[in-house]
């Protein structure tokens, strides 16, 4: 009883204190939803109507022909760009600054094409892509498009005389694609706020704990820190206290982020709502122990927060908070697994847009609890073996 | 008055790495006494104020609380400690109300008895109008009143302070040894560390002298004196701004060696083999320029005794215990 009384007189006091810098505590909620929104914003595509999403590109028509001019027609009116016409310098010039990434050439002599016949891979005219060193994908995307331009309209130039005016529908697509977005949730649609509120929340959480775990690094310099080791207080008991009242704050931004994001961008939890509170324990749990552990195995304060800085944001792009785990090599894949945040981000994800059930984010759960009981373990060894050697006069 | 003892060190050590920072220390303190410990900066003053307050374990020997041990009974220990660190022990964050809610909460007070107490040790340092203050507000002197009312929360027997006068103007010391001296009219046994001799001279029943660890003299101010005084004049002061350049060498000019000058911070002490060399030297200081705010010329003085003490002489009244004491009274 005694104890647990202890423990909450410490709590009150950090949440006290925490408050006591109103600005500095205001803007532990609002730097991660200004940041969610942001990168929400920025990586926010619509999925339900894919024809609305065009490619950007410059047509460069250097050969006259009529041929050609067909081809320019048809990549200029066609749904999947969207196409102007340019010259040569001034695509040359537009490139470098993505406005935009891709520029399709379609030189001089291109005109030979019209006589191409099937079996002959002597003399074939260039088609030339210019593109931004970083647009990769828009390259080949525009590889495609450039293709299926071409070889429709040499299909339809060789066919012509035998098709009459049934040719624009004989060379329409003969097959129609129907996209639907597979996940473990079933009816999951991707949304953008989901994943960078997710991930905002638990990087900051992260940072959070930092900052509490610094506050304590500082607290422990100070007399107050003897003058609490006087008293008839126990190590575990300040320990306790202190993960409660980070936990505590961490649970505040979850709320505080997630509200946010729900009253705004529409956040929601599609899937087990008992799933995610567990979840958001768990990361609360996860930024209370990392705490304890930058200020078990700091050193300095300056020290424990480049090291920190570092961690945190080297686990936030690996465990995928940024920028989903698709988008990263497999490698990196494979090694988010190892880490919490991955676990956590697979998990709020998972009950936000995906739509999973509990059984589906307990593994999660359980994986971002043994993380924090690790570091957790890790803290309280260290700091109790600390305190020894203080008490040892072996500083 | 109660003449129990509050606090007893019995052959203590404290190692720090592979030398005795506190070496073989005895020392009683009784309900009702001021004890200062004084001596220079490393001689382990700080080490046995840890050691007695329970935050630091000793290598050898015993340290007791009326009776009761840290290794036996921690909570009851520390319920009869009120430690005054060195640093402004306190969450500036906060008002002085909540400090000393939060302080008393962990010595388990609570609810009417704790607001109680809350406003009576804030009346009894002289705060109770700022009770509501955040401390990054109040000044040195107030933080320091505050620290001391942070000890008291729980109505300990024995108060540890250390150096509790290091950042404070005269002003404020003098309030503060008023404070413990009321205290120590209420019963309390309060121990402080100094390297401050004027302080320890004026403020302290006994003094206990330290030097590399050593326990070298202990004994009433008075004691110490009849066993050391020497015929040599010292003057105190506190100057109102920073101090001209050049006073040594002004007073070497004039009075070759026979003069001493020490000036720490605006702290100033001057000593002279005779009053008339004194007051020479005092008039050649206010001629460079120097402004004091106060100054006192103690009738005797610890000085000899201090560097008499730390060296390889034999000490006389070395040992803290209460019956050796009372002997020179």
């Amino acid at each position: 009883m005694r104890y647990a009384t202890l423990m909450l007189t410490l709590a009150a006091k950090d949440w006290r204190l925490f408050w006591a810098d109103r600005r500095a505590a205001v803007m532990c909620f609002v730097v991660p939803v200004l940041l969610a929104s942001a990168f929400g914003m920025v990586f926010n595509r619509p999925t339900t109507n894919a024809a609305t999403t065009r490619l950007p590109m410059l047509v460069v028509i250097e050969d006259d022909g009529p041929f050609t001019a067909q081809v320019a027609a048809e990549l200029l009116s066609s749904l999947k760009t969207d196409a102007k016409v340019a010259t040569r310098a001034e695509a040359e010039a537009a490139l470098p600054d993505r406005h935009p990434a891709i520029a399709v050439v379609l030189p001089k002599g291109f005109e030979r094409l019209k006589d191409w016949q099937p079996g002959n891979t002597s003399e074939r005219p260039e088609v030339q892509i210019l593109h931004h060193p970083a647009a990769g994908t828009e390259r080949q995307w525009a590889e495609g498009v450039v293709t299926e331009v071409v070889m429709r309209r040499l299909a339809r130039s060789k066919l012509d005389g035998f098709m009459g005016t049934q040719a624009e529908a004989a060379f329409a697509t003969p097959f129609q694609v129907n996209a639907t977005a597979v996940s473990t949730g079933g009816d999951a649609k991707f949304n953008s706020y989901s994943h960078s509120f997710c991930g905002m929340t638990l990087q900051y959480l992260l940072f959070w704990g930092m900052e509490s775990g610094l506050l304590f690094l500082r607290e422990r310099q100070r007399g107050v820190w003897k003058r609490t080791r006087a008293a008839p207080v126990s190590l575990g008991c300040v320990l306790a206290g202190k993960a409660l009242a980070t936990a505590a704050i961490a649970m505040l931004q979850v709320l505080v982020t997630f509200g946010f994001g729900y009253l705004m961008f529409g956040v929601s939890v599609t899937g087990s709502f008992i799933g995610f509170v567990l979840l958001a324990l768990a990361a609360c749990g996860l930024a209370a122990a990392t705490g304890l552990l930058v200020a078990a195995i700091g050193g300095t304060e300056a020290r424990a927060r480049s090291v920190s800085i570092l961690v945190i944001l080297g686990i936030s792009m690996i465990g995928g908070l940024w920028l989903p785990t698709f988008l990263l090599p497999e490698w990196v894949r494979d090694t988010a697994l190892s880490l919490p945040t991955s676990w956590a981000m697979r998990g709020l994800g998972g009950v936000t847009w995906e739509g999973l059930g509990l059984r589906a984010v307990l593994p999660n759960v359980a994986m971002v609890t043994a993380f924090a009981a690790v570091f957790l373990a890790i803290a309280v060894l260290r700091l109790k073996s600390d305190e020894r050697r203080l008490r040892q006069g072996n500083v | 008055m109660p003449s129990t003892v509050a606090l007893s060190l019995t052959d203590v050590r404290v190692r720090y790495g592979d030398r005795f920072a506190v070496d073989g220390v005895s020392l009683d303190v009784r309900r009702g006494e001021i004890v200062g410990l004084l001596g220079p900066n490393g001689s382990g003053k700080s080490t046995t104020l840890a050691v007695a307050a329970g935050v630091l374990d000793a290598a050898e020997g015993t340290v007791t609380v009326e009776g009761i041990s840290r290794a036996t009974d921690p909570t009851g220990f520390a319920m009869r400690v009120g430690f005054v660190p060195q640093e402004c022990a306190l969450y500036e964050e906060l008002s002085a109300a909540e400090n000393l809610s939060f302080f008393g909460k962990l010595y388990g007070l609570s609810g009417a008895d704790l607001r109680r107490r809350v406003i009576r040790v804030l009346g009894r340092v002289r705060l109770q109008e700022h009770a509501e203050q955040r401390v990054d507000t109040f000044s040195g002197g107030m933080k320091q009143r505050l620290n001391l009312a942070v000890a008291l929360i729980h109505d300990p027997s024995l108060l540890l302070l250390d150096e509790p006068t290091a950042a404070l103007d005269p002003a404020s010391r003098d309030a503060l040894f008023a404070d413990l001296t009321r205290l120590r009219d209420d019963g309390h046994a309060v121990v402080l560390s100094t390297h401050h001799l004027d302080e320890a001279e004026l403020g302290c029943d006994r003094i206990a002298v330290l030097d590399r660890g050593k326990l070298v003299a202990c004994g009433p101010p008075a004691e110490l004196l009849r066993c050391y005084a020497k015929d040599r004049q010292v003057l105190y002061g506190h100057l109102r701004v920073r101090p001209p350049r050049f006073l040594h060498k002004a007073l070497q000019k004039r009075f070759g060696t026979r003069i001493e000058l020490e000036i720490t911070g605006r702290r100033l002490r001057l000593s002279a083999p005779t009053n008339e060399d004194l007051g020479m030297a005092l008039a050649t200081l206010l001629a460079e320029g120097i402004e004091l705010e106060t100054y006192r010329t103690p009738a005797g003085t610890l000085e000899r005794t201090l560097h008499c003490g730390t060296s390889e002489e034999e000490p006389v009244g070395q040992s803290g215990r209460v019956g050796d004491t009372e002997r020179g009274r």
